[in-house]
Parts: C-alpha cells; structure tokens; sequence
C-alpha cells in the first residue's frame, strides 16, 4: 500500500476515492489492518506531545465557577470591505508603508507582529487584555466600565491577519487594512470599530449592544442574527455584503439615508453622489478572500491589478492597451500560485509580454 | 525540568484547593491535545473542541477524586476517548463520505482503535516521554515537516513554500515521520506486552 495515502487520509486530504482503495487494502489482511491500526493510533497519540501546547493557546474561554460553557456564538458573521480610494492606486506612497503587521496600543506604544513571538498584553493596571500569536491576536476579559482604550492594528501588503475582540467577535483582516477597536468595549452604548481597508466579521451576538462598522463616510450596522456584510475597496465606493440575518448600511452625515439589507444582497455607497444601491449578488464570491482565494467574475484587468498588489505586496505597471480592456473570470488560490503563475494563465488569454525587476512588473505589448 | 516540575505540583494542589488560575495553566496546556486527540475521531473541529470543553467541566467537578498530577493528562484523555466512542457508536458522528458504507468502515475502523488506547496514568506519562523523544529524534528536516503539519495544522503547499521544498518532498517526510513513529510506537507497545505478562 502506498504510505502516501494513508498519510493523506490522517492529514485529512485524501480523497473519496483514494479511501475507498485505502479501506479496500485494510481489508485485504489482518496483517493490513494491523498496520493501519497502529499508524492511526500513533497519529493520533501524538497529540500528546508538549509541541501541540505551545503555540496554539485556546481561542474559547471557559469560566468553571459557573460550570457553563461559553461558547462562541455569532448573531452576526459580516463580511465587510471598503474602498481604499486614490490610496490604493498611489503606488509610490504604498512603497513607505511598514512591511510588519503593526500593533498600536492605548497609550501610544507600538508593536510589531513577528512570527514566533507569542506574547501577553497588558494594561497600564498589569491586567492581562490579550495574548498575541503570529497569526493572530485574541483579546478577552469583561467590560467593567465606559472608559474605552483603542488599540489599531495595520496590516500591510502581502500579509493578512486575524484578530478576535473582547466580545468574541471574529475579524479576518485582508492586506491592506487598517481597523482601530476598544482594546474593551464598554458596559453600555453600542461597539463601534473603525475600518480602511477589507474585512471579514463575525460579530459575537449581544442585543443590548450593537455592532457598528465605520467606513469613510458610512455606517455599516449590525442588526439582526446571523449576517455577513461585505463593502467594496478599489473605487469611491463601500460596498457591503449581506449573507446572513440583516444589517443596515446607512450615511454618518444623514442617518436617514439608509438601507436594510437582505440576504444575498450588496449595498453600494457612492461617495461623491453619496446614494446608496442595492444588487442580489452570490456572498461566496465576495468572501473567497477569507480562504486565501482570490476570485474574478468578469473582472477588469485594472481591479485584478490592485488585488495582486494588495495581495502579493507587488508594484505592477500597465503599458499594454489591450488588457487594459479586457475582463476575467477565475479563481486563484493564493497558496499555491505566484505572481508568475497568474500572469502565465492571464497571458494564454491575451497574450502579452512582461519583466519583473525585484517587486515591480511591467506588461507591455508582444513586440 | 525540576523548577517546572516543582512548579506543575504546586499548580496541582492550587488545583485541588479549587483555584481558578491553577484550572486555567492546565487548560492552556491540554486543550489543543484534546482537541487534536478528538479530531481524529469526530472529524470536526468544532465538535472537538466541544467535546474538550466538556472533558475540562468534568475534570474541574472532579477534581477532588484526581489524585495526582499525571492524573489530569489522563483523566481529559480518558474522557475524550469515551465521549468519542459514544459519538461513534450512538451515530453522532455526522457522515464524511457520500458512500454510506465507507462511513461504517471508518467507524468501525476507529472504534477498534479506541479500544486499543489506553489512558492509564503510567503508560501515559511514558508514552508522552516517548512520543516527545521520538519526534525530537526525527531528521531536522523531517521534524519540521511532521510539527507544521500535525500540531500547526498547515496545508502541504504551504509547507512547501515555507521551506523551499517540492510538494513531493513534503509528502516524503510525512511518509518518513509516520514510519518512524510507527517502528518507535511498536518498540514501545511490544515492551508493554513483555511487561503485562512478566507481571
């Protein structure tokens, strides 16, 4: 028996088919069986080693004293993302931009998110609000009173992160994104975070206090149960979309200006005519980024741009009219595929030519 | 390795006094194991760490008949096993293949290999000992493979990248790893065959 699909079937990644042979060959002999039975059980058991603790600190909380279990709930799962403007387009100022993911915290410190650095975070009174892992940050504790502290977090191009709020509240981060959030929310009014950039939510259920997502010159709140919101970068724009459950997307300046949102539906904040719309659009497709995906669906190659520059942390520069012009459809995981990579598959399309010197790519003509 | 081990004890009699910060040190360091354990069985994360969190509201109602420090490992271990096998049996664990028979296979497949663990406290402070040794003992490159991909959970390609390998060759040290560890555990299992019927 290959011991690839054995290994593959305990890591989870073999295939239906794959296991059917597997399953096929355990059953051909005892001595088979045996075999299995015991890698399984040593896969299994090697759970028991120190190296599983270290890095991997629980994100759940649990409280014995009330022997309850708390688990996390989301009344609300938003996936939301917003324009970065005429910032996202000036390539010269993206190049000034920290290379870290950057933590600010209250009191003006700062704090650059490295691998391998699992560390606490505490409050000037020494009480622990957070522990910090390469990939993410997971705040906890109650709210004991109003006075809210905000911490910022900057991710640059090319990286993305995680980010888990004193109230449970899941935020995916993508590239590019800045978000400002009470280090804790308060006992009373609603929670209210800040975002630039793109990112996903899902927002731990809490009637009495609502969730509000600032974005330019808009609102995004969360209502209802179960939701996601998504608002656009690239343009002038902020666009939101719902999967779930209701929110309403509504201007700071004119809170009657709004929209209620139903599932499978976008909202479209202009900011120079300031109107609202709203569309039926498939959630998945704009929430793929979340699983390291990058999707087009009759996509404008200058778009397609802006996200592999984001996405790869590259300065790409257009000088070919055609492709200019041209849409796509696909989708890319970003894991497994190079700028390279993805420049190839365009290139079959419309063919074109291109130099890549460091981070900078220049697509010309085919001479 | 004394200082942390004085230091576990004393965290075990705050435990027994009911101290919550003791409860918490040992959550910390036990429940990605459950979770990673419980996996296997129940193929679901979330269910995993369900079932983890049961395992720690047991462990703290009872943690006046723990009588030892290893008593915790075993205790959650020996837990999670039986929560998993009553999942199994009782049909809780929802279907992973589209082939119903498949599915039966599978657990009747994993149910026989709870059945083979034992979580007493002895053999599991031992074989935590060997498992930790056996890992270490892996080639550099192999051990790096095998710790990405079963306690950090990364994907192939991903490991792949990390290290400047092929995707080949990050199946060939998992395809290493798991021998070895396989040829270790026997070693280990055989020993305590000997032993059973020398006693």
């Amino acid at each position: 028996m290959p011991s690839e699909i054995i290994y593959k079937y305990l890591a989870n990644e073999a295939s239906e088919q794959e296991i059917q042979t597997l399953f096929e060959w355990i059953e051909a002999s005892e001595e088979n069986k045996k075999h299995f039975i015991t890698l399984k059980k040593a896969w299994a058991i090697t759970s028991l080693s120190e190296g599983i603790s270290k890095d991997n600190a629980p994100v759940i909380k649990i409280k014995p004293k009330n022997k309850a279990v708390k688990y996390l709930k989301y009344a609300a799962v938003l996936l939301f993302l917003f324009g970065l403007g005429k910032i996202a387009l000036n390539f010269n100022h993206k190049r000034k931009h920290s290379k870290e993911i950057v933590l600010e915290l209250g009191d003006g410190r700062t704090e650059i998110i490295t691998k391998n650095n699992q560390r606490n975070l505490v409050n000037e009174k020494g009480q622990l609000v957070a522990k910090k892992f390469a990939n993410q940050i997971v705040y906890f504790g109650k709210a004991e009173n109003d006075v809210i502290v905000y911490n910022s977090l900057k991710v640059p191009y090319g990286k993305t992160f995680k980010l888990i709020l004193s109230d449970g509240t899941v935020v995916n981060l993508n590239s590019g994104t800045t978000i400002r959030y009470p280090e804790q929310f308060g006992i009373s009014g609603k929670r209210t975070v800040y975002l630039t950039g793109e990112a996903f939510f899902e927002v731990a259920k809490d009637k009495e206090h609502p969730f509000i997502v600032n974005a330019n010159q808009v609102d995004i709140e969360v209502l209802g149960t179960k939701f996601n919101v998504n608002a656009y970068p690239e343009t002038s724009t902020v666009n939101s979309v719902l999967v779930e459950g209701s929110i309403q997307m509504y201007d700071k300046e004119n809170p009657s200006n709004a929209v209620l949102l139903k599932p499978n539906q976008m909202a479209v904040w202009q900011n120079n005519s300031k109107k609202i719309t709203t569309k039926s659009v498939d959630p998945a497709f704009y929430s793929a980024w979340t699983k390291g995906e990058l999707t087009f669906k009759d996509t404008p190659f200058s778009t397609i741009v802006k996200i592999i520059q984001r996405s790869y942390d590259v300065e790409i520069i257009n000088e070919n009219s055609d492709l200019a012009r041209q849409t796509f459809t696909g989708t890319i995981k970003i894991s497994e595929s190079s700028v390279e990579n993805i420049l190839e598959l365009l290139k079959r399309d419309t063919p074109f030519d291109y130099t890549i010197k460091q981070n900078t790519i220049i697509i010309t003509n085919i001479p | 390795m004394n200082i942390n081990a004085s230091f576990e004890s004393e965290t075990f009699e705050s435990f027994k006094k009911g101290e919550e910060a003791a409860f918490t040190y040992f959550y910390d360091k036990y429940f990605r194991r459950i979770t990673s354990f419980s996996i296997q069985f129940v193929y679901d994360q979330e269910e995993a760490e369900n079932l983890a969190q049961e395992a720690f509201i047991n462990l703290w109602q009872n943690r006046e008949n723990i009588d030892s420090l290893n008593g915790i490992q075993s205790f959650l271990y020996t837990y999670a096993k039986s929560k998993c096998l009553n999942l199994i049996r009782h049909n809780k664990v929802k279907d992973k293949f589209k082939n119903d028979l498949l599915n039966h296979k599978e657990r009747e497949l994993d149910i026989e290999i709870l059945n083979s663990i034992q979580f007493d406290t002895l053999e599991l402070t031992e074989l935590e000992r060997i498992i930790n040794e056996s890992i270490n003992d892996l080639p550099p490159k192999t051990r790096e493979v095998f710790i990405k991909k079963r306690f950090e959970n990364k994907k192939n390609a991903e490991i792949a990248e990390e290290m400047q390998v092929t995707l080949k060759a990050v199946e060939a040290h998992m395809t290493k790893a798991l021998k070895f560890l396989k040829i270790r555990l026997s070693d280990y299992m055989f020993a305590l065959f000997i032993l059973i019927f020398n006693n």
